[in-house]
């Protein structure tokens, strides 16, 4: 049976149900999301169509506009249309799929499924997004056919932007059932999907429970405060700057208590668990508890955020006390070890140092580590077959950037054992297999494929499901084309090549021009179909190396800097204009400089979760690498026949003179960084590099290099003075300084192309001359370097 | 010789973009009022109307290509000419003073004087917003945005945000008894429109009268207002919730000479006394009638103690309390029956619009002088005022 959706019903609208019909909504599906009416209503109102659908309305307006957003583009929402379960739940009879997102309650919940029994076509599918009731009890006395096709799709919140989707099957479902939700989340809802058991919590919320609990003993054991593990088990660790106790703070203590509290009552033959409920617990957890200092949603937790401010203006933040149990203002916790490690770039270099040494600190970690191999290893076969779906769970779910067992390879195979065995637990006998096969490691590279070791076989296999990804990582091991300080070419197969870049933040400098310049002159002369631009990095790219430039104009290298400028100019043109298509592939920031490459290629194959700007305004510049330029063309591209042309302009020259960044590649389209027709959008994010590949063999099989263009229709004085007054307004209302206002009206003359008495047709070059010009003038200005300076020592940007 | 003003009718004050006159042209509207207008003075031959002077702030597309002489012809004939006139805001009042002072220099008889504007269909700021360069050099508040003013007048004349929000608050309550009160029904053409649209995928058609004004907020409150946020300036003081309403509509009256009048035995109902204009720099444009007031006084052999009653234009909730406190106007004979804020501003109509009502409420009040006021984009206040007989 092969599976096909278009109309998925959403039953539930609270905060997972609404986040998930957008989700829906966001990959293009028709969605019907369904809840109850409103108990209080009666007499006439019972009879109003608009009150009997109040709670599922104000429910997706509330999630509509919280924030970060749920729809990648807001016009998506009307893809949403909404009901209640009395009037509408036969509309679910089209539907191919049905998700229950309604109150964790097993009466409730199967109330629910005998009407979906009654009301489904036969084949649809129905699962439930259930974090804690047994998946079996939930199908209990439902028809085969329903039996056969439900199972459990557990979403993280928020759904659009966790890329956890744990997928859950009883005995009954169907194998197809189970293979399809496997593919059609990751490739078509974009998530990591990862197979579970119907054990309690998954995986995720398992290791994540394991994970939380033990650093609050950690915690107590070794007397730190709320912030210093903060400070240690945030981004120094490769989790996010959430950490520890913010990260409680932002779910809500009481929720974070509820799964806990779950997974305690539940699980069996778990020893770990076991040991911890014997334990007493913290006094500092009771007394936020009992006080509903729930986190953010009360206003305090283990933080609490105060109105008053301190000397300089900043918020004072107030933190808990573990022991006294009194808020006080918190401190930037100042640990040697900090600095030490966060010195070290690689985090195998830098973990390995953190587990290697006597003081408290490095205690700390090993006792984590150590707990938490001993816990993930043993959690192996009872809630996954193999040990990869942990690695995937929390990477995607929890954000960290490397799952139990990765970090266990980061710090070394036999080091994490005897971190386990120091704690004196033991491994499973899985692990002695693994390292009886001769491995060192859980996971290897060979040929271009991720392996594993499965632990039936025992043998090293490659990962299931990822043909269509391509990982850089899998080439390491292979010899690459070109590679130098900045940026390394691979070979990706089938004639392509992939240019990643490799520097910090994939920061631009003069090794990555160098790079393309080589990548672009190797693929013209030899036998390569065309190149990728592309990395597997968080963020594509930052930007220009700032801190370069920066120091440059400093010394008041300002010929070098305006051959520099010049360099990355034409390295833009040249992949304008190169004779084998190129194609770019990005996801998270694409900022300034990596914002102008992508807009030089041929097409983009965009992740929806790409944020995408020309942010040059905040350091004082303009966009000086042919972004200026590529807005001036693309603004005389849309000018048609009769049109006043104004409006237009005004458009594209916001989005540079406000620095605005898109929310998601969808909303790109609407700020002009993206061009419909020429990039696409790519829901699952690691599929990107692939689907670019795909899209440089398509081009290339009838490719004509594009010409310089000498016919862009720019305004000259007629647009600059519409621009002035924008500029003017913008002023006047204080949402601009001074030097924006100096440095919006530089930006107004080159994209109206200087002040030409009249409308005239240019050429790019004149555009990027005149590009350059403005941007080294602005580079001399000291409140240029003021802002870059402030940017580079506090990582914001100055207003001057 | 001595003008007259005889009759004056106005259309209801549609929301722009979601009221009953969205999809309703300006110049269809004006055809209706102005035939509603000549029908109520049968005395006149529609024919003989000397001129149909029509105000318009934006006119350009639906109301553009010479609005002023089309809706003559089909208001009343092709044989009546018609014009265009446009002082921005102040289009609908200096309609009616050129149609006196044609009178006045005995260049006609009879005129028909208002204005119109649909704010659903014209840009704010026209189509294509192209200032001069030049101009720009010299003053870039040539150009400056009307928001922008606002805030600029607020802060030159201290006025707080709470003092707009309470401004504002209060034209709406003062709008919503008028209407209660019945006070705008005999001076409002009631218009029937037919839609024809498609709904369910069907063609469908509806008629809908609109007759009653559609701005006000009735469930507005204090606390309600303080919540928007500022619209033009950071910190600043106004907002959606304090700033005059974009708007639909159409006014005109009927101005006759005295030798008409005694001809044809008609009845006016009063006399403008006097118009004047005066300029002010463009970034304080709200400031305008402080500069028109003495002037038209002036010209009126009048006091401001005289002017019983006085229609501010309310273009934004801190501009009118600028202009109430410097110009010395008594708080509590301004906008009686509410503002711009809560009725509306249809840019080109506003002025004749706010002359009818005006002139209704003397009535009512039997008062003697009143005065209409208005500030103008670009810098320029305008005051007219008039006697009733």
């Amino acid at each position: 049976m092969k599976y096909r959706l278009k109309k998925v019903a959403v039953l539930g609208s609270g905060v997972m149900g609404s986040g998930i019909a957008c989700h829906l909504a966001n990959i293009g599906l028709e969605v019907l999301m369904l809840d109850i009416i409103p108990r209080d209503l009666e007499g006439d109102k019972l009879k109003d169509p608009t009150l009997r659908n109040s709670i599922v309305n104000s429910a997706l307006q509330n999630s509509i506009r919280s924030k970060p957003a749920p729809l990648y583009h807001k016009s998506f929402a009307s893809r949403i249309s909404t009901g209640n379960f009395e009037d509408d739940f036969e509309k679910i009879s089209d539907a191919d799929w049905i998700i229950e997102v309604v109150v964790e309650r097993l009466d409730i919940k199967q109330q629910i499924f005998e009407k979906v029994d009654n009301n489904r076509k036969n084949n649809s599918l129905v699962t439930s997004n259930t974090s804690s009731i047994p998946m079996h009890l939930l199908s209990e006395g439902r028809s085969d056919n329903f039996k056969a096709h439900f199972c459990g799709t557990h979403f993280f919140n928020p759904p659009r932007y966790l890329r956890l989707l744990e997928v859950i099957p009883t005995s009954d479902t169907l194998e197809s059932v189970i293979n399809f939700f496997m593919e059609f989340g990751k490739v078509n809802l974009g998530k990591e999907t990862v197979l579970c058991k119907d054990t309690p919590a998954f995986i995720g919320n398992r290791i994540g429970v394991m994970s939380a609990t033990e650093m609050t003993i950690l915690t107590k054991k070794y007397s730190f405060t709320v912030e210093e593990v903060d400070v240690l088990t945030g981004s120094l660790i490769g989790r996010p700057p959430t950490a520890t106790f913010r990260l409680q703070d932002l779910v809500g203590l009481d929720t974070g208590d509820n799964v806990s509290r779950f997974v305690m009552d539940n699980v069996e033959n778990d020893t770990y668990i076991n040991k911890i409920k014997k334990l007493p617990e913290p006094k500092f957890m009771r007394f936020l508890l009992d006080n509903k200092f729930l986190g953010n949603k009360s206003g305090k937790g283990f933080y609490e955020k105060t109105k008053k401010k301190d000397a300089n203006g900043k918020t004072i933040i107030n933190v808990l006390n573990l022991e006294t149990l009194e808020y006080k203002p918190a401190v930037k916790p100042r640990l040697e070890i900090v600095k030490t490690a966060k010195g070290m770039e690689l985090l195998d270099k830098r973990l390995q140092f953190l587990v290697d040494g006597d003081s408290k600190e490095h205690q700390f970690f090993k006792d984590y580590f150590g707990a938490l191999f001993a816990y993930s290893a043993a959690r192996i076969p009872e809630i996954s077959d193999q040990y990869f779906p942990l690695d995937d769970a929390m990477r995607t779910g929890y954000v960290w950037e490397y799952g139990p067992f990765e970090y266990w390879d980061l710090i070394g195979f036999e080091k994490g054992i005897a971190l386990v065995e120091a704690l004196g637990e033991s491994l499973p006998k899985w692990v002695h297999d693994l390292k009886a096969s001769g491995a060192q490691s859980f996971y290897k590279y060979e040929n271009g494929k991720k392996h594993y070791f499965n632990i039936q076989t025992k043998k090293f296999e490659v990962l299931p499901g990822k043909d269509a990804f391509i990982i850089l990582d899998s080439y390491r091991a292979q010899k690459s084309i070109i590679k130098n300080s900045e940026c390394t070419v691979h070979d990706i197969g089938d004639g392509v090549l992939c240019l990643e870049f490799t520097s910090k933040s994939n920061s631009i400098g003069e090794g990555i021009g160098r790079g393309i310049d080589e990548a672009i002159r190797l693929a013209e002369e030899g036998d390569w179909k065309g190149i990728v631009i592309g990395n597997n990095a968080k963020q594509f790219s930052v930007g220009a190396n700032l801190m370069n430039v920066g120091m440059m104009a400093m010394q008041k290298q300002f010929d070098p800097l305006d051959k520099m400028v010049d360099d990355f100019q034409q390295i833009n043109m040249r992949i304008r204009t190169s004779k084998i298509p190129v194609v770019v592939a990005t996801q998270g920031y694409v900022f300034g400089g990596g914002c102008e490459i992508a807009m030089h290629c041929d097409a983009g194959v965009y992740a929806a979760e790409s944020y995408i700007g020309l942010v040059e305004v905040g350091v004082g510049l303009l966009p000086g690498g042919g972004g200026t330029k590529e807005f001036a063309v693309r603004a005389s591209d849309d000018f048609f026949e009769g049109d006043v042309q104004s409006p237009t302009l005004v458009n594209y020259f916001k989005t540079i003179a406000t620095a605005a960044v898109s929310t998601s590649a969808h909303q790109a389209f609407d700020l002009n960084y993206l061009k419909e027709g020429r990039d696409i959008v790519s829901v699952n994010t690691p599929m990107n590099i692939g689907k670019a590949k795909d899209k440089v063999l398509l081009l290339a099989k009838n490719y004509i290099a594009p010409s310089v263009r000498e016919d862009i229709e720019v305004l000259g004085r007629g647009g600059m003075s519409v621009l002035y007054s924008a500029i003017n307004e913008f002023r006047l209302g204080e949402y601009m300084s001074d030097y924006d206002v100096e440095i919006a009206r530089k930006i107004a003359y080159v994209i109206c192309g200087g002040d030409l008495t009249s409308s005239q047709k240019v050429s790019e070059q004149y555009l990027l001359d005149i590009e350059r010009e403005n941007f080294m003038s602005l580079l001399g200005n000291q409140k240029t370097l003021d802002r870059i300076q402030y940017l580079l020592m506090n990582n914001k940007p100055l207003r001057n | 010789m001595e003008a007259y003003i005889i009759k004056g009718y106005r259309s209801a004050v549609g929301k722009a973009k979601k009221g009953g006159f969205k999809n309703y042209r300006s110049d269809d509207l004006s055809v209706e009022v102005i035939k509603y207008l000549m029908a109520s003075v049968p005395e006149i031959d529609p024919k003989s109307v000397d001129d149909v002077i029509v105000g318009c702030a934006n006119p350009e597309g639906e109301q553009g290509l010479q609005v002023g002489r089309l809706i003559s012809a089909r208001a009343l004939g092709k044989e009546v000419p018609g014009i265009t006139i446009n002082r921005y805001c102040a289009s609908g009042l200096e309609a009616i003073s050129q149609a006196v002072s044609k009178i006045n220099a005995g260049f006609g008889h009879i005129y028909i004087a208002g204005g119109a504007e649909s704010m659903s269909m014209i840009p704010f700021a026209g189509y294509k917003l192209a200032p001069s360069y030049k101009a720009n050099l010299e003053n870039l508040n040539y150009h400056v945005g009307m928001g922008a003013t606002a805030e600029a007048v607020a802060g030159k004349y201290n006025i707080s945000r709470e003092a707009a929000d309470k401004f504002s608050y209060d034209s709406h309550m003062k709008a919503a008894s008028a209407i209660d009160g019945g006070k705008f029904k005999d001076q409002i053409v009631p218009i029937e429109i037919e839609e024809v649209f498609v709904a369910d995928g069907k063609r469908k058609t509806k008629t809908h009268t609109v007759a009653v004004d559609e701005g006000v907020r009735r469930e507005t409150s204090l606390e309600g207002l303080a919540k928007l946020r500022p619209a033009f300036k950071i910190g600043g003081t106004v907002t959606a919730g304090n700033a005059s309403q974009t708007s639909d509509g159409a006014a005109f009256t009927l101005v006759v000479s005295e030798e008409m009048v005694k001809q044809l035995n008609l009845k006016p109902i009063a006399r403008m006394a006097g118009c004047a204009v005066g300029g002010v720099e463009p970034l304080y444009m709200g400031i305008g009638p402080c500069v028109a007031i003495p002037k038209v006084l002036k010209q009126a052999g009048l006091s401001l103690k005289d002017i019983q009653q006085t229609e501010l234009n309310e273009a934004f909730g801190a501009q009118a309390l600028a202009v109430i406190q410097e110009a010395g106007l008594d708080p509590e004979t301004v906008n009686v029956n509410g503002g711009a804020i809560a009725l509306g501003h249809p840019l080109g109509c506003t002025g004749a619009k706010l002359t009818i009502q005006l002139l209704d409420e003397m009535q009512r009040r039997k008062q003697r002088y009143g005065m209409v006021t208005a500030c103008v984009g670009g810098g320029q206040g305008i005051a007219g005022v008039f006697e009733r007989l």
